[in-house]
């Protein structure tokens, strides 16, 4: 009653999911009448070998009986194979449409989240929802499906055949130790459950150490740590073992507790079975139809249970899925925007802002103006706000008191993705994608050609590199290629930004991993290419800004300085400060001389 | 037999016993579920068909039914938990070996593989080759010998009829060809495309920021629509391959199995030669040989894949790029720490030389830095110091002894080094500067913390030296995580200082911090030094100028300034940036 009860609350996914099986109703309906089908063919076998053994008792079998059971037979072998091949194409194909369809919808999800859902999502739970949340809902929509029909439908014929056909009080006594085995499969699929995420964890444990190890190797090997690691590694193994032998313990409970409970019905059925041929209540056929029956309620019981298991798993994962399909992206297309690549000049009016859920505001009283064409250096401290400057001009991020406006226009009356088209843009990590360099550069546009493409890839200064590969453009980059340098990434970063040849290009501290003689010649091919195109450079070598038409200093939020490089260094503050700082040596070598 | 196979079953061995005990509950546990039912058809014959009613027979029977119900219970029980057991057991020694041989192979191969792939050795690879032993012992040999065990009971009830029915036997064994044949490669495509498409999925998730900016959303979108359809298709072709040949073939099969047995029986019948109990028996018997079938079958697909991941994991464990070891007679150890690179050349690939006749001496107590570009063979010359890979020409002398002749202990103990990016593992403060070392006291952990001014910010953490460091230590900045690697190498207390001058942007402060610490940490020991910055080195002793392996200046500071060549250019290029074209 209780298992019943809780069912209902957790039969409700089906409930939910009701809008696909409408979707799917051929798919769905065909699966169902196929199980039918099937399960009433099952019943036939029994049934028959009943008969020829009460022939057989009574010594009326003839040919003709034997030759018109044979055919029956056949015939329904093949209707059988047919069906069994149906339900399953229908039932998990229409399974999987929508594991394939959530999939696809979720991943469009994520495209359109903004970055603040980045900031607070880990990839790997995401990752999760992504594999295993879709495939306990596919599970729900095909084992799910399928367990219950077979539960309901085969369980029901099975019950209903042995009462009607053969003896209502034999089924009761044989099948009252069956919906203990339901019970124990749940109980244990539920504990079974719980090891073998014990189980998991020790693996991912011993995975991380690994990958610890792996990574680490020279440090390892500095300080001669072998020995211990493998000592280490050892432990962790242990607890492998010792967690996956606790789930073997549950998992190999099954059998035994089947074992047992259908030899106890078994016996029961035998025992009072007996009584009823000596009563002449049923025949000795009869009986032995019986006991083939009763060993076919085994898997409708072992389905009732397993049917628990599947369908809870696939509740909260429809929830979790759920919950990701219906958020909205915190940042979108205002009804009236435009539909314009936005160009001209910059203007920050920024009184104050705050990322959500901070404590303290980022930016307070940032106000400066850029002409179309100019270009604009930011520096100061880790910290400072310079990134956030970036942030707020690409939309990632928006404050009710932090405008930037582009040719007079606020940058969110500019239609989102018009407005990122019109800047290039290259971030502090430098995140390349598994394809060759080509690919990469032209990411933002795959049509460019191989000119376009090596013209890019010279600006940045990273032509000669990429030809020194192996196989020059085509070379593949990423998780399972060749592994690229930092300052190699952070050019090949620039390179993909130059290729639109952008209104605004937005170098945010990109060029911290190049050696000076390079970033020198990168921002002297800028300045030649870019003529009356806007250019925005975060930095921490002042030599990077040097030229800028303005250099903003800035120090926990606010702008402390502002000017051209000549303008600062006259002002003798934190920028003058810093560059004689970095100057010093220098002055230490002329005093030398 | 494939040696990986043979491998895979020299694993067993050790274990020989326990496996045997474990397949005796089998055997015994198979028999008696086996033997219930010539039992129950007995007692179908002697009671129920002549209408004999005895209590206590009718006792006796059920109590031995039962009885052996609940034996081949327990049994089953202890065999599967056994099996499983072993399983564990066998590929815990696996990934031991597998671990343990990667810890000594040589960082040339390192450079070689990519982590990632590393990693899925040892633990999916491995996790792999655990699904295979738990499959065939647990699954298959258990359904395997079900099959046995039914297939004598029925020989054993009427062999005439048992013989006959055996036809079903090349009939599965066709089937079970052709599903291996198909199902193998539509498993792999299957696996293969989830693979990809989580790849690309990680990747999206790690990049959306550009995929924004660049307003790739829609082609993104296809691509991995694209992925996903081809894993669906592979998915369904799974289940088209599981319909067509396995279980609902095997009702087939099951179908004219009956026909052939009624047949049999009915035919006998007509001369009174068959008693209902051996049909029930017989009847009983056949229909319990298709589910160990079916079970089979479905194993074959993930088992052949999990050959496959064996074989990587044997290959990874047969390299042979090991370590360098100690070579030659004797026991040097190093007292001075004088060092001497003799003519040293040197290639990673045989190939392309990254060291030309690198000549230098240290003596015991200098600093010796190197600079250069990126390229330029830095690197390589402190690998090789390290002894990381082999010396194939020229000699590096320690206290003029080979390095090839000191024991590795000897070399860890007495050389330091500190490495660019500052490698933190998972623990705690304490054990990231005492590592494994467990003859290093807290005492001495402490005290190599404040040497290198450490301790400043570690008392302020909440726990302090017992401050729990994980994922990298991402909490840390990297100032402190180098820092924090200093004091692991001031914790040994070593002779040599071999320093990888770290290029990541510090802030101010904790740069002061780290040269003072630097320069505590180089008196009174003889220091090799890698150089981003060269006002970091104009106290050293002697300074060496790589370009394309080869050195290309030698001198001091002063020295190499007035010399006004490539040091001098690289000085000027650094503390002038942009402005270089107005000096000179």
């Amino acid at each position: 009653m209780y298992l019943i009860l809780k069912g209902c609350g957790i039969l409700s996914v089906f409930k939910d999911l009701w809008w696909f099986f409408k979707q799917e109703k051929r798919s769905y309906l065909t699966g169902f009448v196929a199980l039918l089908i099937l399960a009433i063919l099952d019943l036939v076998p029994a049934w028959m070998v009943g008969q020829v053994v009460d022939l057989v008792n009574t010594k009326q079998l003839t040919y003709d009986h034997l030759l018109q059971y044979a055919l029956m037979l056949i015939g329904l072998g093949i209707v059988a194979y047919i069906c069994g091949y149906l339900w399953r194409i229908s039932i998990f194909g229409a399974a999987y449409r929508l594991g394939r369809l959530l999939r696809d919808r979720l991943y469009k999800s994520f495209t359109k989240m903004s970055p603040q859902f980045y900031h607070k999502q880990r990839i790997g739970d995401m990752m999760a929802h992504s594999t295993n949340d879709i495939q306990a809902v596919t599970m729900t929509a095909g084992e799910g499906v399928m367990t219950l029909t077979d539960t309901v439908v085969l369980g029901g014929l099975v019950v209903a055949t042995m009462a009607i056909t053969i003896d209502w009080q034999l089924t009761l006594l044989a099948v009252l130790p069956l919906p203990i085995l339901a019970y124990c499969t749940n109980r244990y699929g539920k504990l079974l459950h719980k090891r073998f995420h014990l189980a998991q964890k020790a693996f991912s444990t011993m995975n991380d150490k690994v990958q610890e190890s792996m990574a680490g190797v020279r440090v390892i090997k500095a300080f001669g740590q072998e020995d211990d690691e493998k000592k280490e590694f050892g432990g962790l193994l242990d607890d492998v073992v010792q967690k996956n032998v606790a789930v073997a313990r549950v998992d190999g409970l099954y059998d035994p507790t089947i074992i047992i409970l259908m030899g106890i019905s078994t016996l029961i059925t035998i025992a009072v079975g007996t009584l009823k041929v000596l009563d002449d209540t049923i025949t000795v056929g009869q009986l032995t139809q019986f006991t083939i029956l009763l060993g076919k309620l085994i898997w409708p019981m072992l389905a009732f249970g397993w049917l628990f298991n599947i369908v809870e798993k696939g509740r909260a994962s429809y929830d979790r899925v759920n919950i990701l399909l219906t958020t909205e992206p915190q940042i979108q297309d205002l009804p009236d925007a435009v539909a314009e690549i936005p160009t001209g000049d910059i203007e920050y009016k920024v009184e104050q802002f705050q990322y959500p859920e901070a404590e303290r505001q980022t930016l307070e009283d940032v106000q400066f103006s850029l002409r179309k064409g100019q270009t604009l250096g930011i520096v100061g401290k880790t910290g400072s706000g310079k990134t956030t400057l970036f942030r707020l001009l690409l939309r990632e991020f928006e404050g009710s008191l932090a405008k930037v406006f582009i040719n007079n226009r606020p940058i969110d009356h500019y239609q989102m993705s018009y407005l990122r088209r019109a800047i290039g843009y290259v971030p502090q990590d430098h995140i390349l994608f598994s394809a060759n360099i080509a690919q990469n550069i032209a990411f933002g546009n795959p049509e460019a050609t191989q000119e376009q493409i090596e013209a890019a890839a010279k600006v940045a200064c990273i032509h000669e590199d990429i030809m020194q590969l192996p196989q020059g453009y085509e070379t593949v980059v990423g998780e399972r290629g060749v592994t690229l340098s930092g300052g190699q990434k952070q050019r090949v970063s620039i390179a993909r930004a130059l290729l639109l040849n952008p209104e605004v290009l937005i170098l945010d501290d990109s060029l911290s991993a190049v050696d000076a003689k390079t970033e020198h010649s990168i921002l002297h091919e800028l300045r030649m290419n870019r003529s009356d195109k806007t250019t925005m450079i975060s930095a921490h070598r002042l030599s990077a800004v040097e030229e800028a038409d303005l250099i903003i200093v800035m120090e926990d939020g606010r702008i402390v300085e502002r000017g051209t490089h000549e303008d600062l260094m006259r002002l003798g503050g934190w920028y003058k400060e810093m560059y004689e700082s970095q100057q010093l040596e220098s002055l230490i070598m002329e005093g030398g001389r | 037999m494939s040696t990986t196979a043979r491998r895979l079953i020299r694993y067993l061995s050790p274990h020989r016993s326990y496996f045997w005990v474990a397949f005796a509950f089998l055997l015994v546990a198979t028999a008696a579920d086996v033997f219930a039912v010539p039992l129950a058809a007995k007692y179908i014959d002697e009671m129920v068909s002549p209408r004999n009613f005895d209590p206590t027979w009718i006792l006796i029977y059920g109590g031995v039914f039962l009885g052996l119900h609940i034996l081949s219970a327990i049994l089953h029980y202890y065999q599967l938990v056994r099996f499983h057991t072993l399983a564990q057991w066998i590929v815990r020694q696996i990934r031991t070996d597998v671990f343990a041989r990667v810890q000594h192979l040589g960082l040339s191969f390192y450079d070689k593989k990519p982590t990632g792939s590393l990693v899925s050795r040892i633990t999916n690879d491995t996790e792999a080759v655990k699904d295979l032993y738990v499959e065939v012992l647990a699954s298959f040999m258990q359904n395997a010998i079900y099959v046995i065990g039914v297939f004598t009971a029925l020989f054993a009830l009427n062999w005439r009829l048992a013989l006959v029915t055996t036809f079903i036997l090349p009939i599965f064994w066709w089937l079970m060809r052709m599903y291996k044949k198909y199902s193998s490669v539509s498993f792999r495509k299957s696996r293969e495309k989830l693979s990809a498409m989580n790849a690309k999925l990680s990747e999206s998730l790690g990049g959306m920021n550009i995929i924004q900016t660049f307003t790739q959303e829609k082609r993104l979108r296809e691509e991995f629509g694209q992925l996903n359809h081809e894993h669906f298709k592979a998915n369904l072709r799974n289940v088209q391959l599981f319909g067509l040949l396995l279980r609902p073939a095997s009702r087939v099969v099951y179908a004219l199995g009956l026909v052939v047995v009624l047949y049999y029986f009915g035919i006998l019948s007509f001369d009174g030669a068959v008693t209902i109990g051996e049909m029930f028996a017989f009847i009983n018997l056949f229909e319990r040989v298709f589910e160990p079938f079916n079970q089979m079958m479905m194993r074959l697909a993930p088992m052949q894949q999990s050959i496959v991941s064996a074989e990587r994991v044997f290959e990874l464990m047969d390299d042979t790029e090991t370590a360098p070891i100690k070579e030659g007679e004797g026991n040097p150890e190093i007292i001075t720490g004088e060092i001497e690179f003799r003519d040293v050349t040197f290639s990673y690939d045989g190939e392309t030389n990254v060291l030309k006749n690198i000549s230098f001496k240290a003596r015991p107590g200098q600093t010796v830095a190197l600079v250069g570009h990126t390229g330029s063979g830095k690197s390589s010359t402190i690998q090789l110091l390290m002894r990381f890979y082999p010396l194939v020409q020229g000699t590096i002398l320690i206290d003029g002894e080979p390095l090839e002749t000191f024991s590795d202990e000897e070399l860890r103990s007495k050389m330091g080094l500190v490495l660019q990016d500052s490698f933190m593992f998972y623990g705690d403060v304490k054990s990231n500067i005492r590592l494994h070392n467990q003859g290093i006291t807290d005492e001495q952990v402490r005290e190599a913390a404040e040497f290198v001014q450490a301790n400043m910010f570690i008392e302020k953490l909440p726990k302090g030296y017992d401050e729990p460091i994980g994922e990298r230590g991402a909490t840390f900045s990297s100032g402190q995580r180098q820092l924090l690697s200093f004091a692991r190498t001031m914790a040994i207390d070593p002779k040599i200082l071999v320093l990888d001058e770290a290029t990541a942007s510090v802030d101010t402060e904790t740069e002061e911090a780290i040269q003072l610490a630097l320069n505590k940490m180089r008196k009174g020991r003889t220091t090799i030094a890698i150089a981003h910055r060269l006002s970091t080195i104009q106290d050293a002793d002697l300074i060496l100028v790589l370009h394309r392996g080869e050195i290309v200046e030698r001198g001091t500071h002063q020295e190499l300034l007035a010399e006004e060549g490539l040091y001098h250019k690289m000085y000027l290029l650094q503390t002038y940036g942009t402005n270089l074209e107005v000096v000179q």
